[in-house]
């Protein structure tokens, strides 16, 4: 796996929009909403809840994207199929909403950590065109450790990856909760897919301190025979190919103790909904959306070079 | 009068005083001789619970598996009790754990998060296993949330509910208020979980059993994180005096806590420096090692870096913000935190 520079490769203008749907409308449902509507290549076609007075179909309808309390069923009835859904429900609910869709021909990109889907991580893969169409976003702790745990892996011989997540309890909702079993399984199997690296371990806190705590993500490494200034180096670039995309992204320490390795990641989130401690659903979010918008380029290149898909 | 279960957490809250190295003979040894003294429950595990095992928090001397095996053989009477944290252990590890024959299975969670095991304590229910649910670092809610939280983990399922004083942080008023709320908003059995930062644990321990809880943790010379937990051959005798019997033999409790002191520890903990610190800034006591470690290093006062951990409020299980303060402080040029 190579990991590449530019990893949006969209160019405005030269896009046709593609129609999306967005599933859900916790805190990852709404910011969904807000980065879909100020993309150029996206337009918000549909937000679907299930209770018709949340707020989250209220901010969406009152950036004038139609609404609905129906659920999936209102993605079902449209009368054209949408070009994109972002399930941002569950993952017990992801496999139902998989069945249902997967007939229509629609990209469903999927933010919970249900692994029914191909895995992207957009930050480490670049604009790879996805071969199906379930791809999952891993988990928050996923897409803010793998291009840390990747660049490690591919500069040192690693072997052990363990990588720990804090987030905050105001912005772990229902889904996160009843979740975490998939999302420690989840985030174990993205590490050992795209590192390489066989023995892994994922652990999620979810803290109650007030004022909120920012989310943080350490890695764990052992790296036999590791030489300090060499990790920094292989730490502090993979960082700044990261924070390209997503500028709240920092390696804030970087100890190296004989073979142990230990980097403290903060993602702070710059959003028009999400405080700025929710760096955990930002950097999951931006990752969901360049998945949108890669498909948008790449459906734009086809339509002008006639080729099939 | 009424009678308080005991619940002995040596061979698991004890793992942090020896980085999670209890061998499989120790292990063995000290639950035949609890089990001799009749002591209700006997847990076990990694310091952090099932599946915890990390360099997180540190890599246990011996699985899961050979934990479990190794105590259930050693018991006759006694029950064996197990500890999960979601998010660091999983239903598959519950799962294994009543397999291997865990009678009482203790999920853990922050003071405010109860809904993280929603799930977990429906499995345990419908495994038909006795499931319990602690709140952790509770010095961090009041007595009405930690009130309602408990009646939460009630509505999931919880046979028992009740907290840890996790920094070891609360004096017995403290307990007392706290225990009385839940044991108003709870009608199952009430937990309380002392540590010994500020020399309360015993003390903490019978005002909660006077305030209405009637499980109570103890463990052998106080063998757990930091200072240590309330000290289980002294809290007995002492419940019993104070109006509480426990059906514990006093002559083979004080031998099992003989044992620990010869085989489980290399001396029994005190209550020193940092432990003391640790209370007063309300942070995780089993944070003790690394943060001596770490600070040693870089030359900075550990007793500045718990007081910057409890500012930060880290909570258990965050052990690499460690890594970060210790870097804070010691680019500092006075070394002393802000």
């Amino acid at each position: 796996m190579t990991v590449v520079d530019d990893t949006t490769g969209v160019t405005p203008g030269t896009v046709r929009p593609l129609s999306v749907a967005v599933i859900g409308t916790g805190a990852i449902g709404q910011d969904l909403v807000s980065k879909a509507h100020r993309s150029d290549v996206l337009e918000c076609a549909l937000v679907v809840g299930r209770n018709p007075r949340s707020a989250g179909l209220r901010y969406a309808a009152g950036l004038g994207c139609p609404t609905s309390a129906d659920g999936i069923d209102a993605i079902l009835a449209a009368p054209e199929a949408f070009d994109v859904v972002f399930d941002a429900t569950n993952a017990m609910a992801h496999a139902e909403h998989w069945r249902l869709l997967e007939p229509l021909g629609t990209l469903l990109i999927d933010m919970t950590p249900s692994k029914i889907g191909q895995m992207v991580v957009p930050t480490v893969t670049g604009p790879q065109v996805p071969t199906v169409r379930n791809v999952n976003l891993v988990s928050c702790g996923g897409q803010a450790s793998v291009p840390i745990a990747h660049a490690l892996a591919d500069a040192f011989d690693v072997t052990y990856i363990e990588v720990v997540s804090t987030v905050a309890s105001t912005i772990a909702g229902r889904a996160t909760r009843l979740n975490l079993d998939e999302y420690v399984a989840t985030t174990q199997d993205a590490l050992t897919a795209f590192s390489g690296v066989r023995d892994t371990k994922a652990v999620l806190n979810i803290s109650p301190a007030v004022p909120p705590a920012p989310f943080r993500t350490a890695v764990h490494a052992v790296v036999p025979g590791a030489d300090a200034e060499a990790v920094r180096g292989v730490v502090d670039a993979a960082a700044e190919r990261v924070r390209a995309v997503q500028p709240g992204y920092e390696a804030v320490a970087c100890a190296v103790n004989g073979d142990r390795v230990t980097v403290s990641l903060e993602v702070m989130a710059a959003s028009e909904v999400l405080p700025p401690y929710a760096g955990n659903l930002d950097i999951i979010n931006s990752a969901a959306v360049m998945v949108a918008e890669q498909h948008a380029a790449r459906l734009s290149a086809v339509a002008w070079t006639g080729a099939g898909r | 009068m009424t009678s308080v279960t005991i619940h002995d957490p040596t061979l698991r809250d004890g793992q942090h005083a020896v980085r999670h190295q209890l061998g499989a003979a120790a292990l063995r040894g000290y639950a035949e001789a609890a089990d001799a003294a009749r002591v209700p429950v006997v847990e076990v595990g990694h310091g952090n619970g099932l599946g915890a095992s990390s360099l997180q928090v540190g890599r246990a001397a011996v699985s899961d598996d050979e934990m479990l095996s190794t105590v259930r053989e050693a018991l006759t009477t006694s029950r064996m009790g197990v500890f999960m944290l979601p998010g660091w252990g999983t239903s598959a590890d519950l799962r294994k754990a009543v397999a291997h024959g865990a009678d009482v299975l203790r999920i853990g969670v922050h003071c405010t998060e109860t809904s993280l095991a929603e799930r977990h304590l429906e499995f345990l229910r419908a495994e038909g296993a006795e499931a319990h649910c602690v709140l952790m670092m509770s010095h961090m809610a009041t007595p009405a949330e930690l009130a309602e939280h408990a009646a939460n983990a009630v509505a999931y399922g919880a046979q028992a509910v009740g907290i840890m004083d996790s920094a070891g942080h609360f004096l017995p008023a403290d307990v007392t208020e706290r225990i009385g709320a839940i044991a108003g908003a709870v009608d199952v059995p009430v937990i309380f979980h002392g540590h010994n930062n500020l020399g309360m644990a015993v003390a903490n321990s019978v005002a909660a059993a006077t305030a209405g809880a009637t499980i109570i943790d103890g463990c052998a010379r106080g063998f757990g994180a930091g200072a240590g937990n309330a000290q289980l051959e002294v809290l007995v005798p002492v419940l019993e005096r104070t109006g509480f019997p426990t059906g514990i033999d006093l002559y083979a409790l004080l031998d099992a806590a003989e044992f620990a002191e010869r085989e489980l520890m290399p001396a029994p903990p005190v209550t020193g420096s940092l432990s003391i610190v640790s209370g007063l800034a309300g942070v995780f006591s089993g944070f003790k090692h690394q943060v001596l470690d770490r600070a040693e290093r870089a030359g900075v006062d550990p007793r500045d870096v718990f007081f910057e951990l409890g500012r930060r409020q880290a909570i258990a299980g965050q052990e690499d913000l460690i890594v970060d303060v210790v870097a804070d402080l010691s680019t500092r040029k006075d070394g002393k935190a802000a």
